[in-house]
């Protein structure tokens, strides 16, 4: 009878851990919870707090005046160390953490790339997720302003890549050592329940922020490992929505994600429209010169580091160093960049917060984003028979 | 199976991340005959589904892959 469990189980452990998920159901997940993070307290963000790190850096250094956000009490910190202590458990589960090193030339596009994106995402005010994806959700008009300079932006970051590829054709780092034996070891078996040990840990913090009245954010920091655990396990790129139709000519990341926004969004209407949050929240007045210039300097600094805000983070709770040379750049020039923007009054010329339903009404925005999503999906399908947008 | 593939060339992405894995092979490929067998070593996870989806585009047949030390061998075989 226990045999049976125990063989179920397995059964259960492989299907989960040892195969991808499909990218649509990772798409669906990702939408479903992103309704469900706004629902239990706000938006899912993972810019702000990558920001909050930089100026947490900055403020320790005695660079700015004033107060800044803590790492530790801030919700969008919560969310974005949720996403890579997840993704790191996840990894650990699938036995896909590895210190994966890189070739000098990577790290370095991983510094500039980080860096670009921490302009674009403070142009934005937010990356992929907060910028597009939440804001496209949250009925902002500058979600789709950024929709457009991503598109840009990642077609001139493949460009910069093919050129680079053709001039400089590198060497790679040397393997990691050993492999999965290493120090006496079997790091492959041994994975899985420091992966636990991860879940638990999350599960014991919620506890205690809850004891100490931040019951919230306790909830946050679940709400994000559970970002990080799917997008790890599905391989969740948002980057791939907007470089495969020129790259590769595949349109299942472009489906994905129109997908898994026309959830989120339908989810965020109706809170919208029922009164449960307020109608402006996370539609920042970036209509749209901040939207399309943070779009288009997002797009090729993801496209160059190999992530995206989500996929960034992801990718440091898997191991890879360059991602965590991305996020380096990423959290400080971001943090700078928006001081700077803050300092100068620069801020005031990029945009105004325009609430779609203000100019169409409820109904006529739902089928507005709608029709933008299947359209990209669709060309994203021609696109594949076809290759008219295919560079490469 | 995969043991006994003979690759008529062989390229190295190991410490290399997505996309430059892809782009790498696609580039190598373009230089080969067909029949021939192309093989990629790589530490990228993502590699493992990039690859059979950028044979069947590509009309090549993804022949399968093999675990080595820390990295893991792919083998496409040009269409």
């Amino acid at each position: 009878m226990a045999g049976i469990f125990i063989e179920k189980f397995k059964e259960g452990y492989d299907r989960a851990f040892n195969n991808q998920w499909p990218l649509w159901l990772g798409g669906i997940l990702i939408g479903l919870l992103s309704i469900l993070t706004f629902a239990w307290s706000r938006p899912w963000g993972v810019f702000g707090g990558i920001k909050v790190w930089g100026d947490w850096v900055f403020q320790s250094l005695g660079l700015y005046q004033g107060r800044v956000l803590s790492p530790v009490t801030s919700s969008s910190s919560i969310l974005s160390f949720g996403l890579i202590f997840g993704a790191f458990g996840s990894a650990l589960l699938s036995r896909q953490f590895s210190l994966r090193k890189s070739p000098k030339l990577e790290l370095v596009k991983g510094l500039v790339g980080g860096s670009l994106m921490g302009v674009g995402a403070s142009l934005a005010a937010g990356c992929n997720v907060g910028g597009f994806y939440i804001a496209t959700s949250a009925l902002s008009f500058s979600g789709l302003a950024m929709m457009i300079g991503l598109i840009i932006g990642a077609y001139i970051g493949l460009r910069y890549l093919l050129w680079e590829m053709e001039k400089f054709p590198a060497a790679p780092a040397p393997a990691a050592s050993g492999g999965s034996k290493e120090g006496g070891i079997d790091w492959s078996k041994v994975q899985p329940w420091f992966g636990v040990a991860v879940f638990i840990a999350g599960i014991v913090i919620a506890i205690v922020y809850s004891q100490w009245a931040y019951t919230a954010l306790g909830g946050l920091l679940l709400f994000g490992m559970a970002f990080g655990l799917v997008i790890q396990r599905a391989r969740f790129c948002f980057v791939r929505a907007f470089r495969d139709p020129f790259m590769t000519g595949e349109g299942e990341a472009p489906r994905a994600v129109a997908l898994s926004l026309i959830i989120s969004m339908a989810g965020f209407i109706i809170i919208k429209y029922m009164g449960f949050r307020p109608e402006g929240m996370y539609v920042p007045p970036r209509f749209w010169i901040g939207g399309l210039s943070g779009g288009i300097i997002f797009g090729m600094g993801m496209v160059v580091a190999g992530g995206c805000g989500s996929g960034t983070l992801w990718r440091v709770g898997e191991g890879h160093l360059k991602l965590w040379a991305a996020l380096l750049t990423f959290s400080l020039v971001g943090s700078l960049w928006s001081k700077f923007m803050d300092v100068t009054g620069l801020i005031n010329y990029i945009g105004e917060s325009l609430y779609m339903p203000n100019i169409m009404g409820y109904l006529w925005t739902f089928v507005l984003i709608v029709a933008v999503m299947i359209a990209y999906a669709w060309v994203a399908t021609w696109n594949e028979e076809t290759d008219k947008f295919t560079v490469f | 199976m995969v043991d006994d593939i003979k690759a008529d060339e062989t390229l190295d992405c190991r410490g290399l991340s997505c996309p430059m894995p892809i782009l790498k092979t696609k580039k190598e490929i373009g230089k080969m005959a067909k029949g021939q067998i192309l093989e990629i070593f790589s530490t990228d996870p993502g590699t493992g589904n990039d690859l059979p989806s950028f044979a069947k585009r590509g009309g090549h047949e993804y022949l399968g892959n093999k675990e080595d030390q820390g990295f893991v061998r792919y083998y496409i075989k040009k269409g």
